[in-house]
Order: C-alpha cells, then structure tokens, then sequence
C-alpha cells in the first residue's frame, strides 16, 4: 500500500474520531422539566424573572447568587449559581445556563447572558425625549 | 412629511457616501479592467490596463476619504449620525476616540477594505508581471467588501450597511419629529468600557491586516492556475503568506493580551467561537505555508499545497461570516449582532468557495502532480503529515464551532459541548504533541534522502534528553496533576525546542540564513509551554472556605469558591499574602480599588508590599463592567479583580475621607444603636473593632458659618481612634447656643463609626461620647478573585521569538525571489 494511501486513512479516522466525540460532547437544549428527569448537564434557554428576587449578599456568602429564570416553555425555577452575580444580571434579555438539578433548584455552573443593548442600542434613551422640557444631562 | 432639521451636518455624511459608492464602483472597474487586460491577446495595448490601475487608484483614495469622513464625524461628536452616536462620546479620549471606531461591523469593515487597498498598491509596484492576474483577484475582493459598506436599497432589501446612516433614519422615535431633536442628544453612547484598553487600539488593526494580506497568497494561486503558471506562483505566495501568519497571529496574541489584561474571565484564551474564528484561518494557513515549501523543495504535494493556500481565505470569509452574521447568537458573548448581511455574507463565502473549486476543477488534468512516492526518510513527508494534522486540529475547531451552523442547516437543536474548553484543550492538545513533535525531528531530515541510521541516533537521543528535561518540568510547575496529554504536548514542545536550538546553533556558525524556520519553531513551542503552564497550573488564590453552603453532590460541579470578601482596613490572609482593602479613588469614570498585598516573613516582618488597584467602571449605559489589575513578576503574575462592590451607592463615592456632616437624623439607621461613654480625658472606649481615646479638649473648634455669641460655648473633643491598625483623628462639637444645646457629629468612614460629643458632665469632669458603629454589611466592601499564573511570561516571550523568527524567514524568502 502506498504511503500516501496510509495517511489518507489515519487522517479519516481521525476526522471521523473528532465528528463523533463533537457529537457525544454536545450536550442538548433542554426545559427545566427535561433537567428534572436526567442527571447529565444541560443547556437552558430562557429569561430572568424580574418580579422575583434576586439574592445576592456578598456580605454574607460571596459566592453564592440565586434568582428565577423562566425556560423558553414558560417554567420557573430557581437557580442557584456560586459566585458573584454577574454584572448587569438585570438589564439581561436572555440567559443561557448549562448545569443541572438538584432537588427543586437548578444548580448552574455557567451563566451566558444577552445584554443585545450592550452591542447595539436600538433605543434612543434620551431622558430628554419623552419630556422635551427636561434637559438631559447624559 | 419634510422637516426642516436644525444643526445637523450633512456634509461629511453626504461626502463619506459619495466616497462609499465610488469605492465600488472603482474596484468593480478595477476588477474588470484587470480581468480583460490579463486575457487580452493584444500584448500592445495597455488602455485596459492603465484603467485598471487609474480605477484602484481611485479606489485607494476614496477608502481613504470614507476612513476621514468617518474620522471627522466621530473625533466632533456629529451625534447626528449612528456610528458616532452608537460607538462614541464626548468623554472619550482621542485614542479611544480610534478605537471606537472599529468598535462597529461597518468600522472594522472599514479597516479590512483599507488594509486591502494599501497591499493592492504594494502588489501593483511588486509583482511586475503577476500583477493584471492577481489584482483581478484582489480587486475582487475588494468589490465584495466595498458592497459589505455601501447600505443601499435594491429590490426592497438593504445591502450593506453604510456607517454614514443618520440617527434618524437608523432609530425610530417620537423625538426625531421635532426639527431641533439634536438638542436633546447631548452625548453618544460611548464604547464599551471593556474596549478602552490600548490593545484595543492596536490588537484589530493588526488582525484586520492580517486578514487582508491573507487575499494575497490566495490572489497567488488563482493567478497561477488561470495563467498556467503552475510552478511560479509558489515563491512570492511563500513570502505573502509568511507576512500573513505573522501579522495574524501577531494580532490574536494581541487579542489573548486584551482578554487577559481587561476581560474578567481569569485567562488569556477561552476557545470562545469569536477567538476561534481567528484561528481557524491561521492555522490553515500555516499548513499551507509548510507545504507550499514542501512543493518548492521536493516537487511533491501540489494539489495539497494550492488547496490548502485557497482554503485559508475561504475560512477567512467564513470567521467573517461566524462573527459578523450573528448566527452564534446563543453561545458566544461577544459574537457581533446580525445587521442584516446573513445572506450577503453566505454569498461572499460562495463566491470564492466557487472560485477555489472552479480553477482546481478546471486545470484538474494539468497540474503538475507528482506520481513519484515521498521516501520515508525525507523531510517533505513528514513535514506533509504535520501538515496534514494542523489541518485536522483546525478542523476539529471548525465543526465544533459551527454547531450553530449545523444546526441552522439541517434544523438541528444540538447544543454546544457543556465544557467546551476542557473538549477543546484535550483535542488541541493532542494535535499539538504530534505538531511539535514533527517540527522536532523533522529538523534531523534532509530534502529527499537521509541517512537513516544518523537520523535515528540524533533523533532518540534528543528525544531521551528531552524527556529528562520534561520530566524536571513538570515535576517542578505541577503539570504532572494535568491529564496525561498534556504532559505530552509539554514533551512535545520541549522536544521542539530542543531540536530547533540544535539547528540555530548550526546556523548560528555558518548558513545564518535558515535560521528563521528555527527561531520560529522555538517561539512557538515557547508559547505552547507558557500556555500550558499558566493555564494548566494556574491557581485561585483567593480561595474561600468559609460561609460555604454545603450542598451534597454540588462540590462535584462547582469550581473552588474562588472569590473572597474583604472589609476595608479588614486585612485576611490570601495564600501567603495579607491582604487588605485600603481604599478607593474615582477618577471618572473608573473606579479604582486598592488592595494592598503583603508578604510577611516568619517573624511577621513584611518582606514586600505592593498595591494593586483592580478597577470597576460604573457605566451610564453599559452598566458595571470590571477590569483586573495585574502584578507582573518575572516567573509568574499576579492577577486580581473585583467581582462585586457596593458601588452603586452615591455616598461611597467620597468614602475614604473623614467627612462632617450636619443634622441628617434618618442617616443613623445605617448605624447600630447607639453606645454611650461617660469619660474623663485620657480614658479608652472600646468597641468591636478597635478602640477611641480622648485625647484632650478643644475649646475653641471651628464650626462653619454659625457665629458664636458671648453667653455660647463649643467644645471640641480630640478623639483618637484605633481600628485595625490604623489611627483616625476626629473632633465631634458640643455646643451651648442661646441656651440651647446642640452637637456635630463626625464621621470616620473607613473605620465604620459615628461619633457624637453628647453631654457634659462638670460635676464628675467627664464628657458623654456616644458610638454609632456601622453594621457589618453597612461598611465598605470588595468581593475580589485573585489567580497566581506561572511562568506566563514564556507565552508572551515564546510569541516574540515567533514573529522575530517569521521576519527573518521573510528577508530569506524575499532574497531568494530576487536571486531566482
């Protein structure tokens, strides 16, 4: 067999090695109510439920933030995040968390959160603008 | 409806437009005038190719003049218009002023279509006899970017989009009804606070040139194919594409500074899908680079070394694509935001994927493939297969990368890996162990032929010495902990060291000029031990074990506790330093935290002491957003960063000073109840933290603006206070006016207390002191993380000794050119 033809094989192996572990390493989208029946991590998709509370007292337990985000289905948990509270945690449209549940609450060890103003403000937040009398001052 | 708007400057937007269009329509001329005068029989006449080049000329100057346009518009606040108002203010200093102009799609568009313009006037005085061939290719390119910039209406859909759009055509709002609506915007959005680092200024465009010169090498192969000039495109493409992987990865390194000196991720690389999408490109390139010397050498690997060459431009459009079309929306943060261009760059990336398939489809028969066999023992194999497993590695990261890509195809829902960093870093490490070790013992092959016996012996013996010196490493830096890879790929690259040195020391004496693939190879394999140690052994140092929550089963998914609280004036110990919270300054608009580290010998004595002032922006618009501060030693660096503060509050903006305060009775709910002390002078109150003593009376104290008349008294009393080492004066009034008694409380911020001279008492010489002390959570705090990382300075060395290396091969290439 020719050199050439022994590299071409182990270079498909490989590349077929490197397509199923992609595969077996994704994890999946999932609701809180999938993370409930499995043990393995998960990513959620949803948003910050801003009528509930968020704790975060570092005078207390610095590294220990929790919240309630709603899932893309509309189901609302806890979760419960060690560490510091991310900054801008409220102004966030979307929250991307990857980790799992324990007991009643969801217990994250990634938090990715969409500030879309932060990258594009389409909003003209002009204090000035709603009332033209008042001069901004920004 | 036509409103007549006041104070709006049209001029610089109006010109920047005009320029925008002429840049495409002169490149698209450019390109056409370029293609007829290459195909043209007529070696005679030169009207196609002088319009060719009046036409790039011409595009030179109006990216130039869209580049001042835009300047203009942004360095005089024309909040008139979006980019200026998205991406600036008036706050922002001249040199942010620039990067701020990048910060935008349209901007680094921009720079890209500028770096372009400039290599095309390079080539136009270089490339002699290439030229009309590589400047259709170029000029090309050059079209597609100036239609990325041109944000014009065509059939009901916008292409491009143009950063001389008005605020009021970009933004809806009830505002921009009133003709004098510019009164109202009186400062931009700014810039991300992230982004005002210098290596903003420098770090895009440097990769935006990178890119660019990418077009290059690319143009090369295209030119070569079409003119059936199969052998001669290989030399000057060598020498582009040495340019090309310097500068781009000059610029990703820069990037991985910016990350690691002003991101607060604790790192210098995170495999996020934007850094990702740099690196891709490169490392194609960089096997195409191997291989087209490969071809030069041997005459073997052809069709490898044109396609890889090709591809590494079509990967450059497809980064462009991942970044810029907003497809990785949900799993990177920094992704750019989709404007609207999805489809207008998809076609960018066909339009040259075609080209790539076309002209290879097309001279398929006659490229010059050798049939021969590679020996074994020869150094074009093996430098072959090296190749051949960059291109895996990359390939690795393109598919794990576009899973949001696959997903779109194929409607799809897979997530991406839960720890892609971890995933990443296994499977790179594992190309880069087999990468190094071939760029080892490659260097004891020969072009075609090698003593095989020779090869062996040189080759094991270093291996063994390599192995040995390993062995010291990792036992020393604490890789060995690492999984098992990695101390392979630490094999690896000291191996490559090794073997590099050995040819720099024989070049060194007499063939200097091959010492540039040398100098290289041992920056890179410098860079990969930099980075595997201080990745690999980085440790939190401030690492918490108190107020843990325990949750069973939790310790398993969470990291250590990384980040600790300090009081200020509190000092904690912190791994082997103390470290306290000594206070804060506000230099607008950053708010720097100082923290002041000590190292203290056995007998207590303190051996070294410095203060590091990690610092938090407190943003209008963009919120609160931390940047670390960073103690540079020469054998590891100390990085620290604030992860919370209570800075949001007005009041302790002036913390840090000793303030009087009149009146104001509802403050004191921010103390604990009271504490009265009857003392005489000279007696000591204790209290929780520390202790005050009363020093001695002032019968005269200043007070403002309250005159005191004959029958009035005031006294002052001298308190010392003693809290955690530190000594406070502060002088609360007792005060007798008009027979009526009053008192002026002081306050001593930073140890937390209030302090009122209360009552006198003649008849026992004493004097009532009441203590308002501040509750814990009441008092000035940080939340801080503090990361030692080892020996990261062999990663920015390793990444100097690179480029240095790069350079010399480019003046051997170059030499070469001009000798051939």
């Amino acid at each position: 067999m020719k050199k050439s033809a022994i590299l071409g094989i182990i270079v498909i192996a490989v590349a077929i090695a490197v397509i199923i572990s992609t595969y077996s390493n994704s994890s999946t989208y999932g609701s809180f109510k999938d993370a409930e029946q499995t043990k393995s991590e998960l990513h959620i998709v949803g948003h910050l439920n801003k009528e509930k509370p968020l704790y975060y007292d570092a005078t207390k337990d610095a590294n220990y933030f929790s919240f309630y985000m709603k899932d893309n289905k509309g189901e609302e948990c806890k979760v419960v995040f060690t560490g510091t509270k991310p900054q801008d945690f409220e102004r966030s449209e979307q929250i991307v968390l990857t980790g799992q549940m324990q007991g009643s609450e969801f217990h994250a060890n990634k938090i990715l959160m969409k500030c879309p103003s932060k990258y594009t403000q389409d909003k003209v937040e002009i204090s000035g603008a709603a009332t033209p009398t008042k001069q901004a001052s920004i | 409806m036509n409103i007549d708007f006041k104070g709006e400057h049209l001029l610089p937007g109006h010109l920047g437009q005009f320029f925008i269009v002429l840049s495409f329509g002169s490149a698209l001329l450019a390109t056409i005038s370029y293609y007829f005068a290459t195909t043209q029989t007529n070696k005679l006449d030169l009207s196609w190719f002088r319009l060719a080049r009046l036409s790039f000329y011409i595009n030179t100057v109006s990216v130039v003049a869209i580049g001042c346009c835009l300047f203009y518009i942004i360095y005089n606040n024309l909040f008139e218009y979006h980019y200026a108002w998205a991406h600036s203010s008036r706050t922002l200093p001249v040199y942010y002023i620039i990067s701020s102009y990048w910060e935008g799609q349209e901007g680094s568009f921009w720079l890209w279509t500028f770096w372009q313009a400039m290599l095309g006037n390079i080539l136009m005085w270089k490339a002699k006899s290439w030229e009309k061939p590589v400047m259709t290719v170029v000029g090309l390119s050059q079209t597609l970017l100036a239609s990325m910039l041109i944000g014009v209406e065509l059939f009901g859909t916008r292409v491009g989009s143009s950063p001389f759009i008005l605020l009021r055509d970009a933004v809806p709002g009830p505002i921009f009804s009133q003709p004098n609506y510019l009164d109202f915007i009186k400062d931009g959005n700014g810039l991300n606070p992230l982004l005002q680092n210098y290596w903003m200024v420098i770090h895009p465009p440097t990769l935006f040139l990178g890119f660019a010169s990418m077009i290059v090498p690319f143009a090369y192969a295209v030119a070569g194919l079409w003119q059936k000039r199969y052998k001669e495109w290989i030399n000057p493409a060598i020498s582009y594409s040495l340019f090309a992987v310097m500068v781009l990865g000059t610029g990703i390194i820069m990037g991985s500074f910016w990350a690691y000196e002003s991101l607060n991720f604790g790192g210098f690389w995170a495999w996020d899908p934007v850094e990702n999408a740099s690196l891709i490109p490169w490392l194609v390139l960089v096997a195409a680079l191997h291989v087209l010397i490969v071809y030069k050498n041997s005459g073997h690997s052809y069709f490898t070394a044109t396609f890889l060459t090709l591809l590494s431009f079509v990967l450059v459009l497809y980064a462009s694509f991942l970044t810029r079309s907003g497809i990785l929306g949900e799993t990177s943060v920094h992704a750019f935001t989709d404007l609207g261009m999805f489809w207008h760059l998809v076609l960018d990336v066909v339009i040259f994927l075609g080209i790539t398939i076309g002209v290879l489809v097309w001279r398929w028969k006659e490229l010059p493939i050798s049939r021969k066999e590679e020996e074994t023992y020869s150094r074009e194999f093996w430098m072959f297969v090296g190749s051949a497993f960059l291109g895996l590695s990359c390939l690795q990261l393109v598919i794990v990368t576009s899973i949001p890509v696959w997903n779109a195809m194929f409607k799809t829902h897979i997530a991406p890996p839960a720890n892609p960093v971890s995933l990443y870093n296994v499977f790179q490490a594992g190309f880069a162990f087999i990468v190094t070790l071939f760029l080892g013992f490659t260097q004891f092959l020969k072009y075609k032929k090698t003593d095989t016996t020779r090869f062996f012996i040189t080759t094991l013996v270093y291996l063994a010495f390599a192995a040995l010196i390993t062995a010291v490493i990792v036992w020393v830096s604490g890789v060995y902990k690492l999984k098992f890879v990695f101390i392979l790929v630490m094999l690896g690259a000291v191996y490559g060291v090794m073997a590099n040195a050995k040819i720099l020391a024989a070049a060194l004496k007499g063939k200097i000029k091959l010492a540039g693939s040398a100098v290289a190879h041992i920056g890179f394999s410098l860079l990969l031990i930099g980075a595997l140690i201080a990745a690999g052994t980085s440790k939190i140092v401030s690492q918490n074990d108190k107020g843990m929550i325990e949750v069973k089963g939790f310790d398993k998914v969470a990291d250590v506790r990384e980040n600790i609280m300090l009081y200020k004036n509190e000092p904690v110990n912190m791994g082997n330093y103390k470290v306290t919270y000594v206070g804060d300054s506000l230099v607008a608009p950053n708010h720097y935290f100082k923290v002041l580290y000590q190292k203290l010998d056995v007998n207590g004595k303190v051996q070294e002491q410095f203060v590091l002032k990690p610092n938090s922006q407190a943003n209008m618009k963009m919120g609160l957003v931390s940047s670390p501060d960073t103690k540079h030693y020469l054998f590891h660096d100390l990085y620290t960063h604030v992860s919370a503060a209570p800075i949001k509050e007005e009041e302790n903006l002036t913390a840090g000073s000793t303030s009087a305060e009149h009146g104001g009775g509802d403050e004191d709910k921010n103390y604990e109840p009271p504490v009265t002390h009857e003392v005489r002078i000279g007696d000591t109150i204790r209290y929780r933290e520390g202790y005050i003593v009363l020093r001695n009376l002032n019968k005269q104290p200043k007070i403002q603006n309250i005159p005191l008349g004959t029958n009035d008294v005031a006294i002052g009393a001298e308190l010392e206070v003693v809290a955690h080492g530190h000594t406070y004066q502060a002088e609360p009034i007792f005060m007798i006016k008009d027979n009526n008694t009053f008192d002026f409380p002081r306050k001593v911020d930073d140890a937390g207390l209030k302090l009122r001279f209360s009552k006198v008492i003649p008849a026992e010489n004493k004097f009532e002191i009441t203590v308002y002390q501040q509750p814990e959570r009441m008092k000035s705090y940080i939340v801080m993380r503090a990361i030692d990382f080892p020996y990261i300075n062999f990663f920015w060395a390793g990444t100097i000794i690179m480029v240095i290396g790069f350079l010399m091969s480019i003046f051997r290439r170059n030499s070469e050119l001009k000798v051939s």
